[in-house]
């Protein structure tokens, strides 16, 4: 159990700058500072085009940033880590295997021994509600068990991260609610520190501690906002609707500098 | 419904055109040893299935297609691998690949028939030829469509390179390689009959050229006959190779 309030990831100016095709150069990120604690639940939201897919893939590991440090453990990243997992929108199953296949996967590239791999990711399964279908190819599963797979294959090698990138987007708003109780009863079982990227703000306040909003052109953090609510979260409660009612606020504003920014550009 | 469609109905393109040939041979626009009538044709073909001879002939074109086509699928599958994962590589040999690709096994006939003499060599190069640019270009391709998220997922996994390469990059570029084989089949065998007719004295090849020079037209056909059925069947087979492929990748 690590201690509470203990830094587990820091960001300092941390900015991402693209070249595109045209050789203009972009701002993707700019001087994003955040601190994130052990344990914690952080969704990330914005509009397409605030950088919350580049701040998620930079903590990962997957880009490296143009400027600024990350550390995650106060040791800098320099590259994709199976201590830090990420879960991405379209699962990244791989077809040819079966779930248990699957789950397997990341035991094996860690050189589990085969009987002890084989026994976690049959539990690790059985946590997910999958243990019945260990057999199956992902082909014959719906798209929220497809994403319980994927969740299951990372909590196997029991990250200390579970980074999330618009993990159930493409799902439909029943498996959607479900999943995200799922993953709140996991988190609180397994304590993993989880940056979550979403774009659906209702999703954002039932899961994160803490919503850090985003904002476009250049991508940057706009606030930060305290969920101080429970979970699990009442999403027809009166004080849900609150910080509902807040953040739309908050987004309505981001819109309308957006909107200024473009205007003074022209 | 089906079955109609599927047995019936080629089933009856076959009689009409059975009909057509045979009303044809009937018309004697030419004498019968130049344009043989479906049945003739037919006790040509019981003829060299009594002596045997047909089986024989069968066997050994079989074979060395496989020969060949084995060859060409040991060496293509390994250079595809290689080059689809070292572009650096590719970027060397794909113009070369690139020129040699399109010329026909055929046009290599002198040079084979100089280098590999006569036999079964020469035979087995040509369907060698014919099917190493196919299986390659298609196991290259195949290796550059693995979607990046596979890769991402076992690099985040701290999956070696070994285990990249053999748990990921080869399952996942499967099944488009197989349609490049099976591909590879159709063409390579072709030229089967080419290969044939280079200094060999056994094979359905050479069953059509040694029928043509005794004036056997009826058995030239057997010979066409049996190269289209022979090829069908493996065709098929690679098809419902390929098809069970797809059903255990989930991409069918």
């Amino acid at each position: 159990m690590t201690a509470p309030h203990s830094t587990k990831i820091s960001l300092q100016s941390v900015e991402k700058r693209f070249t595109t095709a045209q050789g203009n150069e972009q701002v993707a990120l700019s001087s994003v500072d955040l601190e994130i604690q052990a344990g914690e639940f952080v969704c990330l939201v914005g509009p397409s085009g605030c950088g919350k897919t580049t701040l998620i893939n930079l903590m990962a590991g997957f880009e490296k940033p143009s400027g600024g440090t990350i550390t995650i453990d106060g040791k800098p990243v320099t590259g994709p880590d199976p201590d830090h997992i990420m879960i991405f929108q379209d699962y990244g199953l791989y077809p040819w295997r079966t779930v248990l296949g699957n789950v397997l996967f990341g035991l094996q590239a860690r050189g589990v021994s085969a009987g002890e791999a084989r026994a976690r990711a049959l539990a690790t399964l059985e946590l997910v509600g999958l243990r019945q279908a260990a057999e199956k190819h992902p082909h014959e599963l719906s798209g929220g068990m497809k994403q319980r797979v994927a969740i299951a294959r990372a909590l196997a090698v029991e990250p200390s991260v579970l980074f999330m990138d618009e993990p159930f987007a493409a799902l439909d708003a029943f498996s959607r609610l479900h999943l995200q109780d799922e993953l709140l009863r996991l988190w609180q079982e397994k304590r993993p520190t989880v940056i979550f990227v979403t774009h659906d703000l209702d999703e954002a306040i039932a899961l994160g501690q803490r919503v850090v909003l985003m904002a476009p052109a250049p991508g940057r953090i706009k606030r930060i906002m305290e969920i101080s609510l429970p979970h699990p979260r009442e999403r027809t409660r009166d004080d849900f609707a609150s910080f509902r009612r807040e953040l739309f606020r908050e987004f309505h504003l981001v819109h309308q500098l957006a909107l200024q920014e473009a205007e003074y550009s022209i | 419904m089906r079955r109609f469609t599927s047995i019936l109905l080629p089933t009856l393109t076959f009689l009409v055109l059975l009909g057509i040939w045979q009303g044809v041979a009937r018309l004697q626009i030419y004498p019968e040893h130049l344009f043989p009538s479906p049945l003739s044709v037919a006790l040509g073909m019981v003829e060299l299935f009594r002596s045997g001879e047909l089986w024989q002939y069968v066997w050994v074109s079989l074979l060395r297609f496989g020969a060949g086509y084995g060859a060409a699928a040991l060496l293509a599958l390994p250079l595809g691998l290689l080059f689809g994962r070292c572009l650096v590589l590719w970027s060397a040999f794909d113009p070369l690949v690139q020129i040699l690709r399109p010329v026909s096994p055929i046009a290599w006939f002198p040079l084979i028939s100089l280098w590999f003499g006569i036999g079964n060599l020469p035979a087995i190069v040509i369907i060698f030829l014919a099917a190493f640019y196919p299986i390659l270009l298609s196991t290259v391709a195949a290796v550059r469509n693995v979607p990046p998220l596979y890769l991402k997922v076992a690099n985040n996994f701290g999956a070696s390179r070994t285990k990249i390469f053999r748990d990921v990059i080869i399952p996942a570029a499967f099944p488009q390689i197989t349609v490049g084989m099976h591909i590879a089949i159709g063409s390579a065998w072709v030229f089967l009959v080419a290969g044939e007719m280079l200094g060999v004295r056994s094979g359905l090849g050479y069953l059509i050229i040694d029928s043509r020079n005794n004036l056997r037209t009826d058995l030239v056909i057997v010979g066409i006959i049996l190269i289209g059925l022979s090829g069908l069947i493996i065709d098929r087979i690679m098809g419902i190779a390929e098809g069970w492929v797809k059903r255990q990748w989930g991409a069918a």
